[in-house]
């Protein structure tokens, strides 16, 4: 233990030379002082993660003996990189501190303080990156009590752990842990006095509403609305918009063998992804508007030419665009469809 | 090939039969008739490539709980089938099957038995139910022309008819063999539907005690009755938005309403459902709001004063939705009307099965459907699904409004479950069928104005108004007769390629038996799979009577039909806690599965193996979703603990606990001796293309019974309790 606390002051002394700021910390002596001192930037940060910088990182990681009494639940977080979109950065942070606070909200007593959730940011604490060993982002790092190197990278959590945001997370962390976060606590889409406010507006509105309706003059009355909401669930349904959405699939993949491709067609039939889909669909739903267009409205043109340009162009892109759809089929669903002829025609 | 035979009713109905001096209108009539013949007799052999392929049999899971049914139907009456208990299924709970069933479709195929029988054919009970469901086809074709007839006119029903003969998406649940709930309730779907249409049309009592009647055959028949309850008050309510409350639509409605409630009460399964559940409650909204509509209209002509009438409809209105919403809420809060069930919640959200109920989620035909799936239900109806949209809203009445509105919400719920294609297909095929009907007719009248035959027959009523748009523009004939050609090559082109997927599509993926597996040998022959059937005459001939098998749910009604033993689980999934059991004593090790087995008595247990065949859908496949359905009930087990960093493996790689497991030592005892494939090591499991990670399986309190020629089902004794010493 002696030799422990030794190591401990020259490493401490080490890392305070690395920071000024090191003065505004009070000497940690033992591990429940740094648990404490945890504890005390977690209630001052909101939802519980706390913000780390070098500093931090060198104090509450490298500085501090193994096995700590806690652990540490990383995000790395680089604010130049928001922008990209396909990185989902902000959104995997604030996925990240609803685990955080579903975690505060469903322990108390001991539990609570094995294990904390904070984040470090590129620009302010780049040599953490190095050390950390961390190039790429998104990137969540559990670092266990008993991670005696930071650049041990078991601790990663994969692509797969947050593919479905907090809940997977916090399935990481209740397994590798074994501390239990609980059901994730969404905050409702609608606080209570937006809804109070909705119901007594639509409660207000009600009479104007039906007295609308009873004199028959509402946007309900208008054909041309329903039509186009018709023809929007058509394209919504067939376009396999539910299974993009129940199975949260992707727009696009990036192909394995060469990450500069993108995959919009995926093979195998009873899954697609997203832009697949909608290509698709819009393929049906020209089709069958031109059709109903040509019979319905391109007869009562006057001009001939028009007419028959219009008409001509039509049938082309009618007959492309289904030629369009049964190849994709056919080799999506890899079926090879034909007419059965007699056998004595062979 | 029958879209073809629709059409030359409008094309040729004008010149072909003059020799036979017939009337105009007869030979219009002569010619419907036949193609409605012929359309007829295209469903019903359609849908016969199962029976030519591999034998007259039940096909799939279900098929055979309700072949058992109706078997026991013909020979013990129907009084003692109202009340069967069974005991040879949920060992030991039982299960009341009278009132946890839909009789309709046993029922009725008893009832064809016994006519037959009566008419002195003294056919076979399984032949009456292979056929049950074509013959179904045939008349959904019928219902098919009028509904079609009523929307449109003659020459969309026809096509109607034709493109429901022969659609993928309601073979696939029609194929001689499939004897299910769905075969005859899709008949009964459209039926009711036509029949409300029509009343709602005359507004004549006698249609809606028709629809009703309906009505109640659905609900006797299948679950999906639900659709039909939420749809015509969704209709209703549309109706009365849009302005178009008559005295036919309340008539209609209520008269529908109370007496199919009525009815179906007398379903036991259903019973009081129609006033306690939340599903059933929005039909129940409407038919009080009808009541408010009535009144209104009552004092509106009682009180001359407009401004009177106003203040007055303003406090009712008011009033009524406050009654109506405090009732539902004092209902569901004291429990009198039930939530919504999970399924029918799963549909209107659906991302919640997935992360709730794992018995839902696991079935495959649970699953969401992608573009590829409809595409091949479908086909061309998708490309004519917009333009026969178009159509509907250009002639807007009470009968092209429901037709709308069944088409969207069906193939919304299309879109959520790749089942309910089912239930859009009919709908798909109308608005389809106006789509092909009008441009046909429009294009033929356009080509036979310029050949300057009068003509009168067909075009006659709707189309009319258009071609006479078209007949005005003089300059543009000779455009018009090119393009008008041009335009109808095309259309037949699309429906012959129509009738030439949907054959294709019927004989090779959708005539399938799955209880018979067949395959294509190296060199392009057909090997047949038939081990299902071997094990279980096997049970049947050397098991005792009473032993008790446990297997997964999937195959327990096979089991009890064709083994005639009792299980443990079987396909009606009644009992989570039950299924969750099993699931647990498969992904336990064997000597904690063995507590299990002791505890239900089991004697014999059941895997279905496909590492020999390479057969995919076995239970290693499966097996994850035990240990969900089993983690769900009894959080001992764990799906981290089968996972290898979130991956399922069964080589040497796999987690340990997964290796020792009961399922896996079952579907891979003595396998590591065998070598299924030349230049693969011993315990080459070619389902999953691995060699397995646990060749020397010991069993403990099981030994092997039986296993099948090509390995697919295994059978385990489970030995009885060794001696106390």
């Amino acid at each position: 233990m002696a030799i422990d606390k030794k190591l401990l002051s020259l490493l401490l002394l080490v890392s305070s030379l690395s920071s000024i700021a090191s003065a505004s910390f009070s000497d940690p002596d033992s591990d429940s002082d740094l648990t404490n001192e945890l504890a005390s930037l977690r209630s001052n940060s909101e939802s519980g993660v706390i913000h780390l910088d070098d500093h931090g990182i060198s104090k509450f990681l490298i500085s501090s003996p193994t096995p700590r009494p806690y652990s540490i639940l990383l995000f790395f977080d680089a604010t130049q990189l928001h922008s990209k979109t396909e990185l989902r950065l902000q959104e995997l942070r604030r996925e990240f501190g609803l685990v955080s606070a579903t975690f505060l909200a469903n322990n108390n007593g001991s539990d609570l303080n094995k294990l904390f959730f904070c984040e470090i940011e590129f620009s302010r604490s780049q040599s953490s990156f190095q050390r950390f060993g961390v190039n790429a982002l998104p990137h969540i790092r559990l670092v266990t009590g008993s991670t005696a190197k930071l650049s041990d990278e078991s601790g990663q959590m994969d692509q797969s752990d947050f593919a479905r945001l907090a809940e997977s997370m916090a399935e990481f962390v209740e397994q590798r842990t074994k501390l239990t976060v609980g059901p994730i606590q969404r905050p409702p889409f609608l606080s209570k006095a937006q809804i109070s406010v909705i119901v007594a507006m639509i409660v207000i509105a009600t009479p104007f509403v039906i007295k609308r309706i009873l004199r028959g003059e509402t946007l309900l009355h208008d054909h041309r609305l329903w039509l186009s909401g018709a023809i929007f669930i058509y394209f919504f349904s067939v376009a396999g918009t539910m299974h993009n959405i129940i199975r949260k699939m992707p727009m696009f993949l990036q192909d394995r063998n060469d990450p500069n491709k993108l995959v919009f067609f995926y093979q195998g039939s009873g899954m697609q992804l997203g832009a697949e889909g909608f290509a698709v669909g819009f393929l049906y739903t020209v089709v069958g508007l031109l059709l109903a267009f040509v019979t319905n409205v391109l007869v009562r043109v006057r001009n001939l030419n028009v007419q028959r340009l219009v008409m001509l162009v039509a049938l082309v892109v009618s007959s492309w665009a289904v030629k369009q759809v049964v190849y994709l089929d056919n080799w999506k669903t890899g079926y090879g469809i034909h007419p059965y002829w007699p056998s004595s025609w062979q | 090939m029958a879209a073809k035979k629709a059409s030359p009713d409008l094309v040729n109905s004008s010149f072909s039969f003059k020799s036979l001096k017939l009337k105009t209108k007869q030979q219009e009539l002569l010619l419907r008739v036949s193609i409605l013949g012929l359309v007829y007799v295209l469903a019903f052999i359609a849908r016969l490539f199962s029976v030519l392929r591999y034998e007259s049999m039940i096909h799939e899971f279900d098929p055979y709980f309700n072949y058992r049914t109706t078997l026991f139907l013909t020979e013990k009456g129907f009084y003692e089938f109202w009340n069967w208990f069974d005991s040879e299924s949920w060992y030991p709970l039982g299960r009341i099957i009278g009132g946890t069933l839909y009789p309709g479709l046993m029922v009725t195929a008893a009832l064809i038995y016994w006519t037959l029988r009566f008419l002195r054919f003294f056919v076979h009970i399984r032949e009456v139910c292979v056929l049950t469901a074509p013959f179904f086809a045939s008349n959904t074709t019928l219902v098919a022309y009028f509904f079609g007839k009523e929307i449109w006119d003659t020459g969309a029903g026809l096509v109607a008819a034709a493109l429901i003969a022969i659609c993928p998406g309601y073979i696939s649940r029609s194929v001689a063999g499939s004897y299910d709930n769905e075969a005859v309730a899709i008949f009964a779907l459209l039926l009711t539907f036509y029949l409300f249409v029509k009343a709602v049309k005359t507004g004549s009592l006698s249609w809606a005690l028709g629809s009703a009647f309906g009505y109640f055959y659905m609900v006797s028949a299948w679950g999906g009755y639900v659709f039909i309850i939420n749809l015509v008050p969704l209709y209703v309510l549309v109706l009365l938005i849009t302005g178009r409350y008559s005295m036919r639509l309340y008539v209609a409605y209520n008269c529908m309403y109370i007496l199919g409630m009525l009815l179906a009460m007398q379903i036991r399964f259903v019973g009081f459902q129609h006033v306690q559940s939340g599903e059933h409650m929005a039909a129940m909204g409407v038919f009080l709001l009808m009541q408010v509509f009535y009144f209104l209209d009552w004092v509106k002509h009682q009180l001359n004063d407009t401004k009177l009438f106003q203040t007055f409809l303003r406090i009712t209105v008011t009033s009524a939705i406050l009654v109506g919403g405090i009732a539902l809420g004092v209902g569901t809060a004291s429990g009198y009307i039930s939530p919504w069930t999970g399924r029918f919640y799963s549909l209107l959200d659906p991302t919640y099965a997935k992360d709730h109920i794992p018995i839902i989620a696991s079935v495959s035909e649970h699953q969401p459907t992608a573009w590829s799936s409809f595409m091949f239900d479908y086909h061309i109806l998708l490309f004519l699904f917009p333009a026969g949209l178009y159509f509907c809203f250009k002639r807007l009445s009470d009968a092209t409004i429901f037709i709308v509105m069944y088409g969207l919400t069906s193939l919304y719920f299309a879109g959520v479950m790749v089942r309910l294609i089912l239930v859009a297909t009919p709908a798909v095929c109308l608005i389809s069928a106006i789509a092909v009907s009008a441009t046909v007719k429009n294009l033929t009248s356009l080509l036979r104005t310029k050949q300057k035959v009068p003509q009168t027959g067909s075009t006659k009523g709707v189309g009319s108004s258009k071609s006479s748009s078209k007949v005005t523009l003089d300059q543009s004939q000779p455009f018009h007769k090119n393009g008008a050609i041009a335009l109808l090559v095309g259309v037949f082109y699309l429906l012959s390629r129509y009738a030439i997927h949907c054959t294709w599509v019927t004989s090779e993926a959708y005539s399938s038996p799955s209880i018979v597996l067949a395959a294509r040998g190296a060199h392009g022959n057909r090997i047949i799979f038939d081990d299902y059937r071997e094990a279980y005459y096997w049970l049947r001939q050397n098991t005792p009577t009473d032993a008790k098998v446990m297997s997964w749910w999937d195959y327990g009604y096979q089991i009890t039909a064709m083994g005639n033993r009792t299980v443990i689980v079987d396909n009606n999934t009644w009992n989570n806690t039950h299924i969750a059991t099993v699931g647990r004593a498969m992904s336990s090790y064997e000597d904690e599965a063995y507590d299990i087995m002791r505890s239900l008595d089991v004697n014999y247990v059941l895997v279905v193996f496909g590492g020999v065949t390479g057969y995919s859908s076995d239970d290693i496949n499966k097996f994850l979703w035990m240990v969900r359905i089993g983690g769900g009930v009894y959080p001992v087990i764990k799906e981290p603990d089968y996972l290898v960093n979130g991956e399922f493996r069964v080589d040497k790689g796999a987690s340990p606990k997964m290796l020792n497991c009961l399922m896996y030592k079952l579907c891979y005892y003595r396998f590591g001796e065998l070598v299924t494939e030349y230049g693969k090591p011993t315990g080459y499991d070619r389902a999953r293309g691995v060699e397995i990670g646990n060749k020397d399986i010991k069993l403990e309190h099981l030994e092997e019974a039986y296993t099948t020629s090509n390995w697919i089902v295994r059978i385990y004794r489970v030995k009885p309790p060794t001696n106390r010493l």
